[in-house]
């Protein structure tokens, strides 16, 4: 198996008394990986560990074979897009790009070549000369995105990158990160608090709560695992339930529903069953594929 | 007769193996681009009417004395010190206006960010951005010196025998311009990596400059008497005068309370290499103490702000 492209071991970070990551232990292997976990869980804090902006309290990272922390060689070879605004409103994005390639430690002839390139492919060819000031919030995140591509890194860290963009906008900037990873070659960390943008983006994915991993694995691992199934009756909820606790399945409310997670093939019968026993009237049995969001509440609860 | 088809290939994501410069390639990129901010290159008029400003102030000087001294049959010379001491506090407010420039705008769109997480340290960042606004501040300083110098020897009977005579002032104004220069460059970037407005880093420095130079004068003010002595000759009364007394304010004192004025630190010591002939009031109290004193406090004044500026910028959560 190859190199883990990130590799942390006990990796603690507090702030004086506030502990933004306990004790976290993950590899992350070439693909796109999704961070996902509420505000405040300390997916940025990681981000800025693996950037090597911060220094670790306790236990150690590596990322990219190398230790991170004051490692300025290695950040030729990482990109970061951060979570806030962070454009420059005096500039057009041609002339940023540029910049940002050169400050990457690209020549400046290749630089200008790199950043046409990079606002080809997010979309922005023909907007290159206008003023960043000008752009809107979808257009500044695209540009965001290629400002941490210009220097064609081996990975890249994206924060929040669907932040406060409209439905449309976001579905874009999820397409692009698809394309970055899958097109491009471009190893990718994206963080997120959004269960449907790792769901939908990301090969992996480590579920951060509280600055401590709750589970990791590959996105299709999760959704599989937790299949779950739908039950709409029009009455006799309570005894439906009752009758399939007794046949040794859990069930819950959803909504109008009764969800039921199945475990093999066999339990439709024995729900068959259940529904035949308690004379509800059924109006719907449909399979739901599960989603992220199991995790949590399989987790918290 | 055929005719060659044209077609347009998308290639795709390309990726880049061309050479890369690394840090040194991510420093050299920021020196230029600070380069470019401060003399307000690829931007609109107005931002360039500063530096042009600031160059025209610091020049202008020099430049009237030399068109006289090739004009007049025999001009006026005037000391490098003096020009040192007429130019530095303008040199001082043009970069309080034009320091916020280099730092502020990034802090406050937060592109500092994006520097901190390639090939720079926050070290590379603050010595980039300083090592460009000091290169140009020393350049219009010298080019004035330059004029001085040129006015000078046109102002001599012979302007051969004046340059062999003088040369030696050539080290010295360099090395006076950089000491002024990393003072007046210093100082305003160290304001400006604590506050988000430019308005209030360059009216903190400038204020700071305004205040201290009257005051320095007021605590160093010399009161002169003379005393009258009154004589009866041959019947009738003659008033004498007696010798002059002077004293200061703050009496001995005074040549320590001449340092308040932190204007004049760096032209205190430019006093010194020219071990200039005609000292104004300041520079003959300064005389007073060991001249490790003054380098001590300018020294002070240099690697506190400057200190504070790195200490600032390694510490900035982005």
């Amino acid at each position: 198996m190859s190199q883990p492209l990130i590799e942390a071991q006990n990796l603690t970070k507090h702030y004086g008394k506030t502990i933004a990551l306990h004790d976290v232990d993950m590899r992350v292997r070439a693909g796109i990986t999704g961070l996902l976990g509420p505000n405040g869980a300390g997916k940025s804090t990681a981000m800025k560990l693996f950037l090597g902006l911060l220094r670790p309290t306790a236990g150690a990272a590596t990322v990219l074979g190398e230790a991170p922390y004051d490692n300025v060689a290695i950040r030729m070879r990482l990109g970061y897009m951060p979570e806030h605004d962070c454009l420059p409103d005096f500039l057009t994005a041609s002339e940023f790009l540029s910049h940002m390639a050169q400050v990457s430690g690209i020549p400046p002839k290749h630089a200008r070549t790199r950043a046409a390139d990079m606002l080809r492919h997010v979309g922005l060819d023909e907007e290159r000369y206008r003023h960043l000031r000008e752009y809107s919030t979808g257009m500044k995140q695209r540009v965001k995105l290629a400002q941490a591509l210009v220097h064609d890194p081996v990975m890249v860290l994206l924060d929040e990158p669907t932040a406060g963009l409209d439905p449309a906008g976001r579905e874009e900037m999820l397409g692009l990160v698809r394309r970055t990873g899958q097109e491009f070659g471009i190893n990718i960390m994206l963080s997120s608090h959004l269960m449907g943008d790792v769901e939908s983006t990301c090969d992996r994915i480590i579920v951060i709560e509280g600055g401590s991993i709750i589970e990791q694995g590959d996105v299709s691992e999760f959704t599989q695992e937790t299949e779950t199934f739908y039950i709409d009756v029009d009455d006799r909820r309570e005894e439906l339930i009752a009758a399939l606790q007794d046949l040794g399945i859990q069930s819950r409310i959803a909504g109008a529903s009764v969800a039921v997670r199945l475990r093999s093939e066999d339990q439709l019968d024995d729900i068959r069953d259940a529904l035949a026993q308690t004379q509800a009237r059924l109006r719907r049995l449909a399979p739901s594929r599960g989603e992220l969001s199991d995790i949590f509440r399989r987790n918290t609860g | 007769m055929s005719q060659a088809q044209a077609e347009i290939y998308d290639l795709g994501y390309q990726h880049y193996d061309g050479p890369r410069g690394g840090r040194t390639q991510a420093f050299r990129s920021l020196w230029v681009n600070s380069f470019r901010t401060i003399l307000g290159l690829g931007r609109g008029g107005r931002a360039k009417v500063l530096p042009a400003l600031m160059a025209l102030f610091v020049i202008a000087p020099p430049a009237v004395l030399l068109v006289l001294a090739a004009m007049l049959p025999v001009a006026e010379q005037v000391s490098h010190a003096d020009l040192y001491t007429l130019t530095s506090m303008l040199l001082l407010l043009f970069s309080a206006i034009i320091a916020p420039e280099l730092l502020i705008p990034d802090r406050r769109n937060r592109v500092t960010t994006l520097y901190l997480v390639r090939p720079l340290t926050a070290f590379d960042y603050v010595i980039a951005r300083w090592s460009a606004f000091l290169t140009v501040t020393l350049l219009v300083t010298l080019f004035g010196q330059v004029l001085v110098l040129i006015a000078n020897s046109l102002a001599a009977e012979q302007a051969r025998a004046f340059l062999q005579e003088n040369w030696l002032d050539i080290p010295r104004f360099i090395l006076a311009g950089v000491i002024i220069t990393v003072f007046v460059t210093t100082i305003p970037m160290a304001v400006a990596a604590f506050t988000e407005r430019r308005a209030y880093a360059a009216a903190f420095v400038i204020a700071a400059f305004v205040i201290t130079t009257p005051m320095s004068g007021l605590l160093t003010t010399e009161w002169c008497e003379s005393s009258v002595t009154f004589a009866v000759e041959n019947g009738e009364v003659v008033e004498e005068a007696g010798a002059e007394e002077c004293r200061r304010v703050t009496g001995d004192y005074a040549k320590w309370f001449v340092l308040l004025d932190v204007g004049r630190a760096p032209t205190h010591l430019a006093d010194m290499i020219f071990d200039d002939d005609t000292p104004d009031d300041a520079s003959i109290l300064v005389a007073e103490l060991p001249p490790a004193v003054p380098i001590a406090w300018y020294g002070l004044l240099v690697i506190g702000p400057g200190a504070l500026l790195l200490w600032r910028y390694r510490r900035m959560s982005i």
